[in-house]
């Protein structure tokens, strides 16, 4: 089973190819904004490292968000269109999973948070557990001041990774107890994402091209001022 | 005229099927065309009940409906159709100009779609294609000709003289003619799209009832619409009492006047051996039955699309992208979306 994982949901645009052996290539480039530009190319180019036809790929695995909705967009766009071309079934994971995974060697609560601009953050809470981690909580969007008063609420030793931990740093850093976790760990990568969707394909939890929606968390602006406007 | 560009073999024979992708505003849209002639299929999601309740397109509702519906609308036209996937020749999207949020899903998924089936992948530029619905009706239309493109985004009057050859005469200086036509529905309380809903009012009104300005602008071809629906707007607050009906087609016939006088002008001065109209405000039935009278009395050949191909689909955009890959062959699938693009102009 080949899996092809693509993510687009930061600045970071991230392709990569695997399966039971692992990752057979994979790319990424963190040149902000040329989501649609990259992606395609990227594509062919980890395939052709990878020595696979894409006729190979048996799943196609993308990074569900939340995140910056244009670029979201490009990856999840691009994902069903390639599932649908090859008719195969695909794997959506949420960007904060994917955040979280690669720190998950420690017992400490990790708390992965994506900069959703505005000044607000998209949050989630996991653990450490035999070959994975385990989501404690429903994502959330909110302050980086909300996250640190959750911090502080657990009273627990916290390990804070994501872009969003780092943009907002001077309000974690001083906190007893949480560590941030390196800019290395900063963006959910297609890497993370083809080992997720691999245990979740041997799971046979297989969504279709055309069931398959991101995970904005956000509504769109008119909507919110919309119900605003009826509330008053 | 077609540049001398050696295609490969597989491009460059006959009975090329082209599927053609457009998402550049509010509608989601697929289509297979053969050699820019025959449409095979022309499917066209409208999201206009999504974005009716705030009287305009929203782009980040609309990038969001072209995510859920990009698929099985392509699905859909394949199908009707009756084509295989491995019997697509090459995918066109419009690139620009639109909406960057709601054009991005769009080329991402052609140029996935390319690659995949290992065909070319062609970037369309949206006006170009609403020049090309002409075509699709009628492929050998004599040039030059000059073509009116109205539509919600865009005001232009071109001078078509050979294929991809296009020269700019003029543009709307502010208010699109859509646009207009959505502002003073809204404000006459008619609804959204305006363009339909004073269409069909002002068949009741008098046209003669109120004389609305006439921006005219007399040199160049350049439009203004944003005057007039100031008028509408200060008439009204001083003769509270006129029926919708006879504002509705007063304004639609000071609009009508303009492009047709204009159009008309442009044909004269540049020889043209027809007018054509392009554009969603192309389906409008006052603007189609004047420009069909201009056309008459200077002896012009005329060309009115119908109206599903005057508002935004995408069997243009495939024949579009067909005279695109003889001219200039595959682009390269690093493209990404151009919301300013501007037609290409010699
Ligand atoms: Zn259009």
């Amino acid at each position: 089973m080949l899996i092809l994982g693509l993510d687009t949901a930061t600045v970071q645009v991230s392709c990569a190819v695997g399966g039971h052996e692992g990752v057979l290539a994979a790319t990424q480039s963190s040149r902000a904004k040329r989501h649609a530009e990259t992606l395609v190319p990227a594509i062919e180019f980890t395939c052709r490292q990878a020595r696979i036809d894409l006729k190979e790929i048996s799943v196609v695995a993308v990074d569900l968000g939340p995140g910056l909705f244009t670029g979201l967009r490009v990856g999840v766009a691009t994902a069903k269109a390639m599932a649908h071309a090859l008719r195969v079934p695909m794997i959506g994971v949420s960007s904060l999973d994917l955040v979280a995974f690669p720190v998950r060697f420690t017992n400490r609560l990790i708390v992965a948070a994506i900069d959703a601009r505005r000044g607000e953050l998209y949050y989630g809470f996991y653990r450490q557990v035999p070959g994975g981690i385990q989501r404690l909580s429903d994502h959330h969007i909110g302050s980086p001041d909300d996250l640190a008063s959750e911090l502080l609420a657990t009273g627990e030793d916290c390990l804070l990774v994501g872009d969003g931990a780092l943009r907002y740093r001077e309000v974690f850093e001083g906190l007893n107890k949480v560590e941030l976790a390196d800019q290395e760990f900063a963006y959910p990568s297609a890497t993370s994402l083809t080992m997720l969707a691999h245990a979740q394909a041997l799971r046979e939890q297989f969504v279709k091209p055309w069931e398959l929606q991101p995970l904005y968390l956000r509504k769109p602006d008119a909507e919110i001022n919309w119900s605003m406007r009826d509330a008053r | 005229m077609v540049k001398d560009v050696v295609l490969p073999e597989p491009i460059a024979r006959e009975g090329l099927r082209i599927l053609g992708i457009e998402t550049s505003c509010d509608e989601t849209a697929a289509a297979v065309v053969v050699d820019a002639r025959d449409v095979l299929s022309s499917v066209v999601s409208s999201q206009v009940e999504l974005h009716a309740p705030y009287g305009g397109v929203v782009p980040e509702i609309a990038s969001r409906a072209h995510v859920e519906f990009l698929i099985p609308v392509v699905a859909r036209a394949l199908l009707e159709a009756g084509i295989d996937d491995d019997q697509v020749d090459a995918v066109g999207a419009t690139v620009g100009p639109g909406l960057i949020g709601s054009l991005l899903v769009g080329v991402s998924a052609a140029k996935a779609l390319a690659l995949v089936w290992g065909v070319p992948f062609v970037g369309v530029n949206h006006l170009e294609a609403h020049l090309y619905a002409a075509f699709l009706e009628e492929p050998d239309l004599e040039l030059p000709i000059v073509v009116l493109l109205v539509s919600g985004g865009h005001t232009l009057l071109v001078l078509m003289e050979g294929h991809g050859q296009y020269r700019l005469l003029g543009s709307t200086i502010d208010d699109a003619a859509g646009e207009a036509f959505d502002k003073v529905s809204r404000y006459l309380g008619l609804g959204y799209p305006g363009g339909p809903a004073i269409d069909n009012i002002a068949l009741e009104g008098d046209p003669r009832a109120v004389e609305f300005p006439r921006a005219i602008l007399d040199e160049g071809y350049d439009f203004s619409f944003s005057g007039l629906k100031t008028a509408v707007v200060n008439y009204v607050r001083k003769n509270p009492g006129v029926p919708i009906p006879d504002l509705a087609a007063s304004f639609q016939e000071a609009v009508v006047d303009v492009l047709a006088t204009k159009a008309r002008r442009a044909a004269r001065e540049f020889n043209a051996k027809g007018l054509c109209l392009a554009g969603g405000v192309a389906a409008n039935s006052r603007l189609r039955e004047r420009i069909l009278d201009v056309c008459v009395e200077d002896g012009l050949r005329v060309f009115l699309p119908g109206r599903s191909m005057c508002t935004d689909n995408a069997a243009m955009v495939a024949a579009a992208a067909w005279w695109r890959l003889r001219s200039d062959g595959p682009s390269p699938l690093d493209v990404g979306a151009y919301p300013n693009l501007r037609l290409p102009v010699a």
